[in-house]
């Protein structure tokens, strides 16, 4: 992974999501992080990006959004977005490689929503 | 034509040194002071002690230029009007009046009797008093205003400008690239959000400023809001001379380099730039649009005799859809320009 990979992959992000929903969003910033837990994985800032949008159109996202992660040579088992709570407002797309105990957190929870301001796209389970 | 202009200063000497080092044409600086004592409105970055207020009013009175410290809160919880609030604000005033600041900007009517009354430093009415009639204007300016920066939502309402110079002989000032949404819905929660993030304790610990990012989704999908937006281009500034000669430029948490370009392009009347280059909010917008801003030279004269009733009349979206360009790619070598309205109609790519 370098710079330019990174830079290249914030613009072809941004732009696909353009292209799929019909008009401007901004990635604001894309970031890829480790945290002490042992999570890593990338953050990409959106911007006008709404929820109905993600909705209508997940499968078209997810696909974008595990090509982008594969780019960066990320692991995409868990894909999702983080919303502004109690509006339509996406504040960003996430793609996370989980460490053992904040996979078994959220492998606990079922649905889409296990918190105001998580849209969970994917998440795959693993095997015991 | 001749006119005062007054500058954000982020708030650190190093900057104040650069922007009155590199400028001639600077009438007064603004900054925050502390938000320990009254909050501002807007970001600030600064956080300056009384000790740095006293060295950056020295360093501006050397250099001939006037200094105005901006403590324009919207919104102080009703603290002002404890016994423990009055004393707090009146000795935080009393010192800035010792030091020797040239004005004090504030939004709350209680300042301005109060600094009328009892001090001897001439309050500017904030922005964020909204004063957008010749009665608000008039209230004001009885209560004790020495100067009122006018409601930039009646900036092109130029019947409005006319009622307001007529009504008061105080001054008037325009903020001239704030780049709002005109009249905004989330203008009063937002600022009200913004006096507690950067007011005195407890300041709410918010992950997600929800009004900026609405502002942005919603210029970021319709640009025509951005031409809506009431800022003044720096060519159209001889149209308020009839008005006032005092304009204020906004942008207190830029890098001086761009207030600098601020400056220059205000003090000579022209930008032949990316008009997204001179708005202080919001500044990401910049990495999205490129609306020339010598396309909308001339646009002016239709704003003077424009309808209010935006969807009746159609200029700003028509004007929209043939200037406003979109990066695509950006930072990339593949990096482009192409139409925004081009975008809309690519469709899905499955």
């Amino acid at each position: 992974m370098t710079l330019d990979n990174l830079k290249k992959t914030r613009a072809g992000l941004e732009e696909s999501i353009r292209q799929l929903i019909g008009h401007a969003i901004m990635i604001v910033e894309l970031d890829l992080f480790a945290l002490p837990c042992g999570c890593s994985g990338y953050t990409a800032n959106t911007r006008g990006l709404a929820l109905d949008d993600l909705e209508v159109f997940e499968e078209h996202f997810l696909k974008q959004l595990k090509g982008s992660a594969q780019a960066l040579e990320i692991s995409s088992g868990f894909v999702f977005a983080r919303i502004i709570p109690g509006t339509q407002e996406i504040a960003a797309l996430n793609i996370r490689e989980l460490c053992p105990r904040c996979y078994s957190d959220f492998a606990a929870t079922s649905g889409k929503r296990p918190r105001p301001d998580i849209y969970i796209m994917h998440l795959e389970k693993r095997k015991h | 034509m001749n006119k005062k202009l007054y500058v954000p200063h982020p708030g650190h000497f190093e900057g104040l040194e650069q922007l009155l080092g590199s400028s001639k044409d600077i009438y007064s600086i603004y900054m925050a002071g502390s938000p320990d004592y009254i909050g501002t409105g807007r970001v600030n970055l600064g956080h300056a002690s009384l000790e740095e207020v006293a060295k950056h009013t020295q360093y501006c009175h050397s250099k001939g230029v006037k200094i105005e410290m901006v403590l324009n809160s919207s919104c102080m919880g009703g603290q002002q009007l404890t016994n423990e609030g009055y004393n707090l604000l009146h000795w935080y005033l009393a010192n800035l009046e010792d030091i020797g600041v040239d004005t004090v900007v504030v939004a709350d009517p209680y300042l301005v009797e109060m600094l009328d009354q009892q001090f001897n430093i001439p309050s500017v009415v904030s922005v964020l008093a909204f004063v957008d009639s010749p009665q608000k204007a008039e209230f004001y300016e009885q209560l004790g205003a020495s100067s009122i920066v006018v409601d930039s939502n009646v900036n092109r309402h130029f019947d409005v400008l006319e009622a307001i110079r007529d009504a008061v002989d105080c001054e008037l000032k325009l903020l001239v690239n704030e780049g709002c949404l005109y009249r905004c819905p989330f203008r009063y929660a937002h600022f009200n959000f913004f006096s507690h993030v950067n007011g005195p304790p407890p300041r709410p610990n918010v992950q997600d400023d929800y009004y900026y990012n609405k502002c942005l989704s919603l210029r970021i999908k319709d640009p025509s809001l951005i031409i809506k937006s009431p800022f003044i281009r720096p060519e159209d500034l001889e149209e308020y001379a009839h008005i006032t000669d005092v304009f204020k430029i906004g942008g207190r948490s830029h890098l001086i380099h761009w207030i600098l370009n601020c400056i220059n392009a205000y003090s000579i009347e022209s930008y032949d730039g990316n008009l997204m280059d001179l708005m202080d909010c919001p500044k990401d917008l910049i990495d999205v649009f490129n609306i020339p801003n010598k396309a909308l030279d001339g646009a002016i004269q239709q704003w003077k005799r424009h309808s209010t009733v935006c969807h009746t009349c159609g200029y700003c979206q028509r004007l929209a859809e043939k200037i406003t360009q979109t990066y695509n790619r950006m930072g990339t070598p593949d990096e482009k320009l192409e139409q925004w309205t081009t975008i809309m109609k690519k469709g899905i790519e499955t």
